[in-house]
């Protein structure tokens, strides 16, 4: 999993800008909405994006992360707000002459051109640039996406890696400021997207061009990430680092929607500066949390764990009056790297717990079906979010 | 080119041909011409040209029958009938409107035999094709993917050749010395020769021959589209084959029969060639009416009467076969 | 699912049904008899028709006049046809987009003789209008034909571009207008180019269509512009005729080979990039 901290030494990232208040945003996407119609597909987003950084827009279909990369790349028009890009608006300003360069989904490979001629068609429409510095520099593009000896063919004789290769380079040989990426590894298989992944990455280092990616695909946004803005139904409800996003979620959808996670809904019985008691009948226990959180008194909150955060033990803890609950195994599937426990608490719920392999202990060593078990977890686990 | 918005306040008329439009017409009214150059851009351009095509040679056109369907008819006159519009001296518009014409057509037995008879025949013709060409439209959309373009080439081929010319090949079939009757005598199937020539029978043969292939293509491009699947669980839900023709294959091809029967009826109500070489010489379909009343009698009232006449009858099988035309056109975006 | 036993009866009656005629036609333009419904064993088969028609002159300038028309009628066919196809199939929802589609689609069905007649009626306006505006006297002629010709056969060039360019998504040329290519370059350079073969078919179309035309043709033609249709027609009217039949043979002859060149060509190409695909996906 990603963190802030392998992004830290990217020599073409300052040491996270966006904590810096004052700091510009390279690209500034201000009070943008879009209508179709009746329909709204974007709902007043404001974002910033800082130079050099890999951005992902993540969220689900029709969320409107697609919409708004097209506002981006000047195929669609906002219906209210401003673009700007390095200082410049884009208002008005047609796809062929933004200095934004997009990825499409289905590579948009021209078929009747060689590969050759694919990466330079950008270029040939510049004006000014003379035919050796263009074959030079389609060359050197060539090596960097390691296609040099399929420069003479064409897509259709090309597999899918090599194809979705041919497009990275035809984008990003005309150097633009900003490289739109629609679901780039969508349309990869697994061993394939992870191998692209990394690869995608050294390349933007390498180039150091500013990515924005749309995707579906969490992982995909975890791996890829120095931030991800996680989109629901046109508006972005939270943007953070992959382990903030992660770890620290500011509502229940994204708290759900990143990997999985189990919520339980209680009121606060003790409200502290620096600890917080969440009574919930949910799970049918008390919560205790070790940090202090912001909500009305007496509001409704929510308490997510995530399934890797909770301990199984076969016999009760010392300590059983909080962070703590009884419950029998359902059913447990074994993914290989881990198992995945669903355990039946006493309300009724499905608590889910991911613990690693345990193949090779002997039976009477790990956990079996129907046994009875208890639940427990660090105080610092869960995070408790208000809607 | 700078984006629009940036020369708002330069004395340099906007868009592409700004510069040069300034040169031209510096001292143009300002305002007409900044709007031509923002409204005008290139997109308009593009849509104008067929569009103004169309307008000036299709459209106005039917807008001048129509007038001329009004006029009065004078035999000696060039061209023969008297203006509709005409402006006298104090700079009045008199508008001479006669419906006469249409009384006619409608009162006249020839013309009121004329229509029922085309529209008779046309529709007979059409049914005629369809129980023709759907089998083979079917055939050929369920045959292998290798042989079915050969098949499709086949249906095509005759089409590339003069329709004239196959219309012309039936009257040496059709005649009383023709093929089709030296060959029955000599077989001694009949005795005389059976007259087929110059009979609604050979405009019927004529029709189905000539427009064959508008009724194949539209259902076979319906049929080949069909998910074959369907009729799997049909069999498996315990249909026949027979029930899974009529009650899925049959409705599904709907609109490509309907496609290309109105591809196949429309123009036939109005069809010349066929009924001038083949058809009846005591009962004449509308086509040869008009042709007659416009080129042997020069009443080109009459005449303009006659195509509004028949424009009307057709206007809604016309519109139909758009709104048709426009699903299958929705049905092939990916 | 395999088809019954009836339609495959069907389809070969079919086609029975389509070739008899042609082939009776191409045989008998061999047989040595002014009748050309009874075979004469002495002396045929014979290519003295063909001499015949290679000295009609009538024949022979009509055809030449017919190539003319049908060349250009086909050419401004496609201008005009592509760029309506293109309009309809890509430029978004625009006012008076459904009357465009309509103007388009129309001429397909459009009876012959309303065409015709509407068309000269519009070039006598015409006429009348230039005497008295210029006091010029201009004639119908090869332009009135091929004038008329375009104008329905654009029709057929509309539907066939218009449903190539539904068939794919426009994501190509969106990709071309990103990398800085501006809207008429995309056209030329990526639009065009991949759908080719649709205009060149609607050219053939429109061609054809061009090139067997009476009625309209009747109507709006002028004196001494007389095409191969006009003069077949005429002449057939009172009968028929042998030359007629190998003027017929040639026609055939001639497109079947063109039709089985492109066939020939197509599948040719087909193969190879079939063959070049799983070159790909194995290598």
């Amino acid at each position: 999993m990603q963190t802030a901290e392998r992004r830290a030494d990217n020599k073409n990232l300052k040491p996270e800008p966006w904590r810096d208040p004052n700091a510009e945003g390279y690209v500034r996407i201000e009070n943008i909405t879009k209508k179709f119609g009746d329909f709204t597909a974007v709902n007043n987003v404001s974002l910033k994006i800082y130079k050099g950084e890999i951005f992902c827009l993540l969220g689900g279909s029709g969320c409107g992360k697609s919409t708004l990369l097209r506002m981006m790349a000047g195929f669609e028009s906002p219906t209210s707000g401003s673009i700007f890009l390095d200082g410049q608006d884009m208002a008005g300003v047609p796809p062929y002459e933004r200095p934004v360069n997009m990825m499409f989904q289905s590579y948009a490979l021209f078929p009747h051109m060689t590969v050759e001629k694919n990466v330079a068609f950008g270029l040939e429409q510049e004006k000014g640039l003379a035919k050796s510095e263009i074959a030079s520099r389609v060359a050197d593009m060539l090596e960097v996406v390691k296609l040099t000896q399929f420069a003479v063919r064409k897509p259709h004789q090309l597999s899918g890696g090599q194809r979705q290769r041919v497009a990275l380079a035809r984008s990003l040989v005309k150097r633009p400021k900003l490289l739109l990426l629609d679901e780039p590894l969508g349309a990869l298989d697994k061993k394939l997207r992870e191998a692209t992944q990394f690869e995608l990455i050294s390349i933007q280092e390498q180039l150091g061009v500013t990515f924005i990616v749309v995707t579906h695909d969490q992982e995909e946004a975890m791996t890829l990430a120095t931030r991800i803005g996680v989109m629901n139904r046109g508006e972005i409800v939270q943007i953070g680092t992959p382990t903030e996003i992660y770890e620290f979620p500011q509502n229940k959808f994204v708290a759900d929607f990143i990997g999985s996670v189990n919520m339980f809904e209680g009121s606060m019985i003790e409200d502290l500066p620096d600890r917080v008691r969440i009574k919930s009948d949910e799970l049918g226990a008390t919560i205790y949390v070790d940090h202090g959180i912001s909500a009305a008194p007496g509001a409704v909150v929510y308490a997510a764990i995530r399934p890797e955060k909770i301990n199984i033990l076969r016999a009760p803890p010392a300590d059983v009056s909080e962070n703590c609950v009884k419950g029998v195994v359902q059913e447990i599937a074994y993914m290989g790297d881990v198992s995945i426990y669903l355990v039946k608490i006493d309300s009724g719920k499905i608590v889910r717990v991911t613990l690693p392999n345990v193949e090779r202990l002997s039976d009477d060593e790990r956990i079996l079906w129907d046994e009875t078990v208890w639940l427990s977890w660090h105080a610092s686990s869960p995070v408790v979010v208000t809607q | 080119m700078k984006p629009a918005g940036a020369m708002a306040n330069s004395r340099v008329a906007e868009g592409r041909l700004g510069p040069l439009w300034t040169l031209l017409f510096r001292y143009g009214p300002p305002r007409w011409t900044e709007y031509v150059l923002k409204n005008w851009s290139g997109q308009r351009l593009v849509i104008a040209v067929p569009y103004l095509w169309l307008l000036i040679f299709f459209l106005i056109p039917f807008l001048i029958v129509l007038k001329i369907s009004f006029a009065e008819f004078s035999p000696l006159g060039r061209p023969p009938y008297e203006p509709v519009f005409q402006w006298l001296e104090q700079g009045a518009l008199q508008i001479k409107l006669l419906i006469g014409s249409y009384v006619y057509l409608f009162n006249e037995p020839l013309y009121v035999s004329s229509w029922l008879y085309s529209i008779q025949v046309a529709a007979f013709s059409t049914l005629l094709c369809l129980l023709l060409g759907y089998p083979m439209a079917y055939a050929i959309a369920r045959s292998p993917p290798t042989i079915r373009n050969v098949f499709l080439m086949l249906v095509i081929l005759p089409f590339w050749t003069s329709f004239l010319l196959r219309v012309y090949a039936w009257i040496g079939l059709l005649k009383n010395d023709g093929v089709i009757n030296n060959v029955l005598m000599a077989l001694g199937i009949i005795n005389e020769p059976l007259t087929m020539m110059n009979t609604s029978f050979a405009v019927y043969i004529g029709i189905v021959y000539s427009y064959l292939p508008f009724m194949i293509l539209p259902l076979y491009s319906n049929l080949e589209k069909h998910d074959l699947t369907l009729l799997e669980a049909a069999s498996d839900l315990g249909a026949s084959p027979v029930r899974a023709f009529t009650r899925i294959t049959l409705p599904l091809s709907f609109p490509g029969i309907v496609a290309g029967s109105l591809l196949v009826f429309i123009p036939a109500v109005g069809e010349y060639v066929i009924p001038s070489l083949l058809g009846r010489t005591d009962q004449l379909m509308i086509a040869k009416l008009l042709s007659d009343e416009f080129f042997l009698n020069r009443d080109w009232p009459k005449a303009s009467a006659v195509a509004i006449v028949m424009l009307l009858l057709l206007v809604v099988p016309i519109m139909l076969f758009q709104h048709f035309q426009n699903k299958e056109l929705q049905a092939a975006k990916r | 699912m395999k088809s019954g036993l009836y339609s495959k009866v069907m389809l070969g009656f079919g086609f029975a049904f389509l070739y008899i005629p042609i082939l009776s036609m191409i045989i008998f333009s061999f047989n040595d008899s002014r009748s050309v419904t009874v075979w004469n064993w002495v002396g045929s088969p014979t290519l003295k028709w063909y001499g015949e028609l290679l000295r009609d002159q009538q024949i022979l300038d009509a055809a030449w006049l017919s190539i003319r028309v049908a060349a250009m009628a086909a050419t401004g066919a496609v201008a005009l046809g592509t760029i309506a196809g293109l309009v309809l199939a890509r430029f978004g929802p625009f006012k008076g987009r459904a009357l465009l589609q309509g103007l388009t689609t129309a001429p397909l069905v459009m009876p012959e003789v309303i065409t015709g007649l509407s068309m000269l009626l519009l070039f006598v306006s015409l006429e009348q209008l230039l005497q008295y505006l210029f006091g010029v006297q201009f004639d119908r002629g090869v332009a009135t034909i091929t004038i008329a010709h375009i104008t329905f056969t654009m029709a057929y060039v509309t539907v066939v571009v218009q449903s190539r360019l539904e068939g794919f998504d426009d994501s190509l040329e969106e990709a071309a207008l990103d990398l800085g290519a501006r809207p008429a370059k995309v056209f030329f350079r990526i639009t065009v180019p991949l759908i080719l073969p649709a205009i060149l078919s609607g050219w053939l179309l429109a061609f054809t269509l061009s090139w067997d035309d009476v009625v309209v043709t009747q109507f709006v033609s002028g004196p001494g512009s007389n095409t191969l249709p006009m003069v077949i027609f005429s002449r057939v009217r009172l009968g028929v005729k042998p030359v007629v039949n190998a003027l017929a043979t040639v026609m055939v002859l001639i497109v079947a080979c063109g039709v089985i060149l492109s066939a020939f060509l197509m599948r040719r190409q087909e193969q190879r990039r079939k063959r070049e695909e799983q070159m790909a996906a194995s290598g």
